[in-house]
């Protein structure tokens, strides 16, 4: 979002994006660099393009992976970013009680309640990795832990 | 054995979907139960569960014989003639059956911990009716929740993920399509799930009754909110509130225990069901029901199989073996000093109940049928250990929608550890031999 904020917003999709949107979110990741927005190396937008090099700093196209992280102190086991997952909901079974996690779990599901403590099974197919569009930047399971046990970050 | 769902028996919500992997002697893997489910499983090999039958002599408890406690709390009972039993609401419903018959045969007065709980709505829905649900159809159906004067997601963890959260039949979107309202005087980590549309309500505390009456006279004319909002809610949320409130399809008010403190009164939870009752009868084309948040996972089972067996959902008494008519409840027995021994059933009193009133039950002797250590086993006088139901023992149980769920047995319990129900038997039968 910070990001978002210098660069032009014209939507232009000169470096291939569809929005300026997707471009911060790429920026962020290391997955594009600041000059393949072409729009940014006109004079006008000077200083945006100093801003952003100077917010991005040395860390400007490493490719950055993203991490989940479950605080263990922390969670209590509620199960909520099992249920919300839409990766989970799409593939759990109903059971009468609503949509439940399976065992052996499913080779999708990126979440379980093992001993009363969330872990990460694993990140493939998570939406912010396989999705499109602006399913790319879902983050339910940050928003709705009550906790706040669970953190989306990119290192 | 292996892999299997069982009903988790750790808060009374009774979650069916557990997964439990085991070899028939220890639990080795616990799936999706919450961490209060997760100690309940752990209970079974903790450090501080009872394992033999103690006696208390000079001050200090020994370990007994079963035979040697039996003999003990016989003629402990023998000797007493107004005799009390309290707890109930951690067993299975057969254990309850017998409890009651064993204040029958002792002609004792028994009550759960029901009466101090969510059974004093029970008392006064018998004046205004009640619109009950389960929570099959809160999945499928329900469109608005209520947390009045409840933190659900740290009392009881998994029910929002199970309500709010879950996708149903006719709420497919499931988180989308329900709203959230909390109505609490403290911000607590229930605020945490709030989304867009959802209405967090920060009122004064003690002022409920205020929001109800008002609610309730909008209900009947319109336009009577006061301008200045009432009890700390301004009047935007007032109408924001009675806006979902008559409007949802299928709304839920779960009543917590914030509602139920004993200083607001028996007249808030009577206006509330009052409230409803007016909402349900002006509103054409959904309804408002209620669900009561209790702790203790078998709470509404004790009202039950009293309501079922003789006709009164808390506090029996009984002399010549025959129920008599009394308006006393535990509260007032032990604050009158009406008793001179107690029998306790899988709950904690000494720490649940005010000092002035643990004092007084403790300085009386006290029979406790539990399976771990607590306040109150530190100043029993006779301690019975018993099997943990749900887990090395099957039985019956009330959910807090009152469906009843059949508990399973996973393991088998130590040697020389019986259920409750055998415990409460072998009583009645040393008293009848005696």
């Amino acid at each position: 979002m910070e990001l978002y904020k210098f660069l032009p917003k014209t939507n232009c999709k000169k470096c291939g994006k569809p929005t300026c949107m997707a471009f911060a979110l790429d920026l962020l990741q290391g997955k594009v660099k600041i000059d393949d927005c072409t729009p940014l190396l006109e004079s006008k937008y000077k200083k945006d393009y100093d801003k952003l090099k100077e917010l991005l700093g040395a860390e400007e196209g490493k490719e950055k992976e993203l991490r989940i992280d479950v605080d263990t102190d922390l969670c209590d086991g509620c199960g909520i970013c099992v249920t919300v997952c839409p990766v989970n909901a799409r593939y759990c079974p109903p059971t009468l009680s609503g949509k439940a996690p399976d065992y052996p779990p499913e080779k999708h599901q990126l979440f379980q309640v093992k001993s009363g403590k969330c872990e990460l099974l694993n990140l493939q197919y998570c939406r912010r990795i396989e999705a499109e569009g602006r399913e790319r930047e879902c983050r339910v399971c940050e928003t709705y832990c009550p906790r706040d046990a669970v953190k989306i970050d990119y290192v | 054995m292996g892999i299997q769902r069982v009903t988790c028996s750790g808060c009374s919500l009774l979650c069916d979907d557990i997964i439990v992997r085991s070899d028939g002697l220890y639990i080795d893997e616990i799936l999706g139960a919450c961490l209060k489910g997760k100690e309940r499983f752990d209970q079974v090999l903790a450090k501080n569960r009872i394992t033999t039958p103690l006696i208390k002599k000079n001050g200090e408890l020994e370990k007994v014989s079963f035979n040697e406690a039996l003999k003990k709390a016989v003629e402990l009972i023998k000797n007493s003639s107004k005799p009390l039993l309290y707890g109930f609401s951690t067993v299975s419903c057969e254990a309850q059956l017998k409890g009651i018959e064993l204040a029958k045969v002792i002609n004792g007065f028994i009550d759960s911990n029901s009466v101090i709980c969510q059974g004093r709505v029970l008392n006064k829905l018998k004046e205004t009716g009640i619109t009950l649900t389960t929570i099959t159809e809160i999945i499928n159906k329900a469109d608005l929740l209520i947390l009045w004067g409840a933190n659900a997601a740290e009392s009881i963890p998994r029910l929002l993920n199970k309500t709010l959260f879950s996708r149903g039949k006719f709420r497919m979107t499931g988180r989308e399509i329900k709203t959230l309202i909390v109505i609490d005087p403290v911000k607590t980590a229930s605020f945490g799930v709030m989304g867009v549309r959802d209405v967090a309500l920060q009122i004064e505390t003690g002022k409920d009754i205020d929001l109800i009456r008002v609610l309730k006279e909008e209900c009947c004319k319109a336009d009577s909110i006061p301008d200045k909002g009432v009890a700390g809610i301004d009047k935007d949320d007032l109408k924001r509130i009675l806006l979902h409130l008559t409007g949802a399809e299928n709304g839920v008010i779960f009543i917590g225990q914030g509602l139920l403190r004993p200083q607001s009164g028996e007249d808030v939870i009577k206006e509330l069901l009052e409230l409803v009752q007016l909402i349900n009868v002006k509103q054409q084309k959904g309804r408002i029901s209620i669900i009561m948040l209790g702790g203790h996972y078998n709470m509404a089972g004790f009202d039950h199989v009293a309501l079922s067996s003789f006709g009164r959902n808390h506090s029996l008494l009984f002399s010549n073996n025959q129920l008599v008519e009394t308006s006393e409840t535990i509260i007032s027995k032990i604050e009158k000093d009406d008793f001179d021994c107690s029998i306790i059933v899988g709950t904690d009193p000494i720490s649940h109940f005010p000092s002035r009133l643990s004092k007084k039950l403790a300085k009386k002797p006290i029979i406790l049928v539990d399976n771990k250590q607590s306040a109150t086993s530190y100043v029993a006088d006779i301690i019975f250990p018993s099997a943990i139901t749900g887990i090395e023992c099957g039985g019956l149980a009330y959910r807090i929608d009152h469906v009843p769920i059949e508990l399973k047995k996973i393991l088998n319990p130590p040697s020389n550890i019986l259920t409750d129900e055998e415990i409460l038997n072998k009583i009645i039968n040393a008293l009848r031999e005696a």
